[in-house]
């Protein structure tokens, strides 16, 4: 048995915290008093244990880059690796900032429906599983975490049990049980083609399969369906419909969550398996279409998953972006306004993967990071901004909204500060974020994509205008004249607005440690060496 | 079906004892153990009713039907779940704090205990016994509310 450091500890803190706290919220029942106080107790004992996890990991000045831990003194590859490098610890304090302003907003959210006893437990399990899906370097044990985080957000989609809400849960079940089938095929394949699941250990293999004697080319098969997988969860169009119905159904605030956390398991999960894990592999890829002039060909699985990933992209900006302009209500169009965001994120993604210049990949990979980083803040404040409006007025139907900026200008400031952010107005986070996606693929010497990225933005503008002008402009309307907004609620999106504003004016170090991550992204050798999954097996 | 249950139930749960004490060597867990172990209430339910195990077992007044006998019993199973999650996580935190991994697994053989001789106790056990509680409360919370639908 390996005896741990404690520098080794703080890896799994993230996790043990959110475990504990969601025991605890557990056992806290029905008694008030105790329960916020777990609950609040909770989230920040989770920001400082991933803030201790990132300043000893990455950013002190002697941090060793990357750290990991064997759970259980089981060694690599056969016991389950837990691997904190940049990239985890970039998702990890997105993640944070993300759970610390759903989990006090959702104080006031909670105090109101029924089923109470039941919230923050499994917003703790929800968090679990985003934090070990960002930690974990072990194909199976994702598929695990995967699970934790599915199972509770099937409750909380289902929350509000009304008939909608039922209809919602059901798809969102059946999707993602068959996402989870679909993912356990491509996992067993991969182990019976590999021979290993440990994915330093896989990348090692992939890398040099001759003298391993495997045979490394299903992988690129295999690999197609995990992506599906992911794409599901990070809701890239085809595999977008499930989006809008459950983003209404869920508590705003978990939405928030939703949106901030999980989508970006899809990336993250994306990110690493495509480059620090496939990266290494010299597969020939070739796939002919139909249409002339249509098809992959390159040495490197991640042609295929670059091009699969363009045309996901594309698809999602454009389904995203005309059909948030069309909706009725604030949810309806931020629901659709994410399909489209994502897609700004998945493009410089697969940018990444076409190019075969390392420099460019690096810049690609920083923008992705950057975009995904600001839209989990602007997103998770304009969701938590529609569950303020909705506690304060009973409705979000832009029909019946107006006027909301004379009622409540906090709010609306706030409100504001995320759509512009969303456009990507400077000095905001989001001007950064478009910035270095435009930049990557005028790099990348693409005129279609810059077209493609350039009409997705007007058509953001559009529908940040239509929102704000029906909802916040214009005469008041009778819900919005009997409104009393919760001063804690509209604090908490204040907060996230000046979080907004501090990224995009401070962005010099936000930006060094993006590029760490990426640079952690990328180095498939180090993220080996790191993790030493040792011997053979016998 | 009433005496076949008399006959059967004490035999599950025997067998469900001896499945969760092997479970670290051998083929057996928590987990099965656990729904073995409801699968013996559930016997229970279907022959003697869903107020069975409060009226006769415990010996309280119950009015048939009403839900707050059911409430309290299933309470009970729910506090049943929760304490056992914390055990579960509660065994895994333990070796942390002894300075090793988390979920760090040890045992003791102990020699000399009268009519068995040889008794290996793992610490995989309270693990182990978490898990059966969080199956036992979580399978039973479900059968009876359900249930009584």
């Amino acid at each position: 048995m390996i005896a741990q450091t404690s520098a080794e500890t703080v890896v799994i803190a993230p996790m043990l915290v959110a475990l504990v706290s969601a025991v605890a919220a557990l056992l806290a029942g029905r008694r008030r008093r105790v329960r916020s106080v777990v609950a609040l107790g909770g989230v920040v004992g989770y920001a400082v244990a991933v803030g201790a996890l990132a300043w000893t990991v990455v950013l002190a000045p002697d941090a060793p880059g990357i750290a990991t831990y064997q759970v259980g003194g089981l060694a690599a590859p056969f016991g389950i690796t837990l691997v904190a490098d940049a990239l985890s610890a970039f998702m990890l304090s997105m993640v944070a900032t993300i759970a610390l302003a759903s989990i006090v907003f959702s104080r006031r959210y909670a105090a109101h429906s029924g089923s109470r006893t039941f919230y923050y437990p499994l917003c703790y399990f929800l968090l679990l599983g985003v934090t070990g899906s960002f930690l974990t370097g072990d194909l199976f044990n994702l598929f695990v975490w995967f699970e934790v985080m599915l199972m509770a957000s099937y409750v909380f989609v289902a929350y509000y049990g009304g008939p909608q809400h039922t209809r919602a849960a059901f798809w969102y079940v059946a999707l993602n049980l068959l996402a989870s089938a679909v993912f356990l095929l491509g996992v067993g394949g991969i182990y019976a083609v590999t021979g290993t699941l440990n994915m330093a250990d896989l990348a090692r293999r992939l890398a040099d399969p001759a003298a391993y004697g495997i045979d490394p080319v299903p992988v690129v098969g295999l690999f197609a369906l995990l992506l599906s997988v992911f794409a599901i969860k990070a809701g890239l169009v085809p595999f977008q419909f499930w989006i809008p119905t459950a983003y209404r159904a869920a508590p705003p605030p978990i939405t928030a969550l939703l949106v901030g956390a999980t989508k970006k398991v899809g990336i993250y999960a994306i990110v690493r398996l495509s480059f620090t894990v496939l990266a290494g592999a010299q597969i020939g890829v070739s796939l002919e279409l139909p249409i002339p002039g249509l098809g992959v060909a390159g040495d490197s699985p991640l042609a295929f998953v670059g091009a699969a990933l363009f045309v996901m992209a594309a698809a999602s900006i454009l389904v995203g972006g005309l059909g948030a302009v069309g909706r009725d209500s604030i949810e309806g169009v931020l629901a659709y306004s994410s399909i489209g965001q994502i897609g700004f994120i998945a493009i410089p993604v697969a940018i990444a993967a076409t190019t075969t210049s390392s420099g460019l990949r690096q810049v690609a990979i920083v923008a992705a990071l950057v975009y995904a980083l600001n839209h989990t803040l602007a997103k998770g404040l304009l969701f938590l901004a529609v569950g303020a409006v909705r506690s304060a007025t009973g409705t979000s139907r832009l029909a019946e909204l107006g006027g909301l900026a004379g009622r409540s200008p906090p709010l609306a400031i706030a409100f504001f500060v995320g759509s512009l952010a969303l456009v990507g107005i400077p000095p905001l986070s989001g001007f950064f974020g478009k910035f270095l996606v435009f930049d990557a693929a005028a790099r990348a010497g693409s005129a279609p994509v810059l077209g493609l990225l350039l009409g997705g933005s007007l058509l953001t503008i559009a529908y940040a205008t239509r929102v704000w002008n029906r909802s916040f402009w214009g005469a008041r309307t009778p819900a919005v004249d009997e409104a009393t907004v919760d001063p804690v609620q509209v604090a908490v999106v204040l907060a996230l607005a000046g979080a907004i504003l501090a990224v995009g004016v401070g962005f010099e170090p936000v930006y060094r440690f993006a590029e760490l991550a990426a640079e952690a992204a990328l180095d498939a050798e180090g993220y080996v060496e790191a993790v030493d999954p040792g011997g053979e097996l016998e | 079906m009433r005496t076949t249950t008399r006959v059967v139930v004490p035999i599950i749960l025997v067998v469900a004892v001896s499945l969760f004490v092997e479970g670290h060597n051998l083929p057996g867990g928590g987990f099965i153990a656990g729904v073995l172990t409801t699968t013996a209430f559930v016997v229970v339910y279907v022959a003697f009713g869903l107020d069975f195990l409060e009226r006769g077992v415990l010996g309280r007044e119950v009015e048939p039907g009403k839900t707050p006998s059911r409430d309290r019993v299933v309470a009970a199973y729910r506090r049943l779940f929760a304490v056992g999650l914390a055990l579960a996580v509660g065994s895994g935190l333990v070796p942390l704090v002894l300075g090793y991994p988390f979920l760090s697994q040890s045992y003791v053989v102990l020699e000399g205990i009268p009519i068995y001789h040889h008794l290996e106790v793992a610490s995989a056990l309270a693990f182990d016994f978490g898990v059966y509680c969080v199956v036992v409360g979580g399978l039973l919370t479900i059968l009876s509310v359900v249930g009584a639908e």
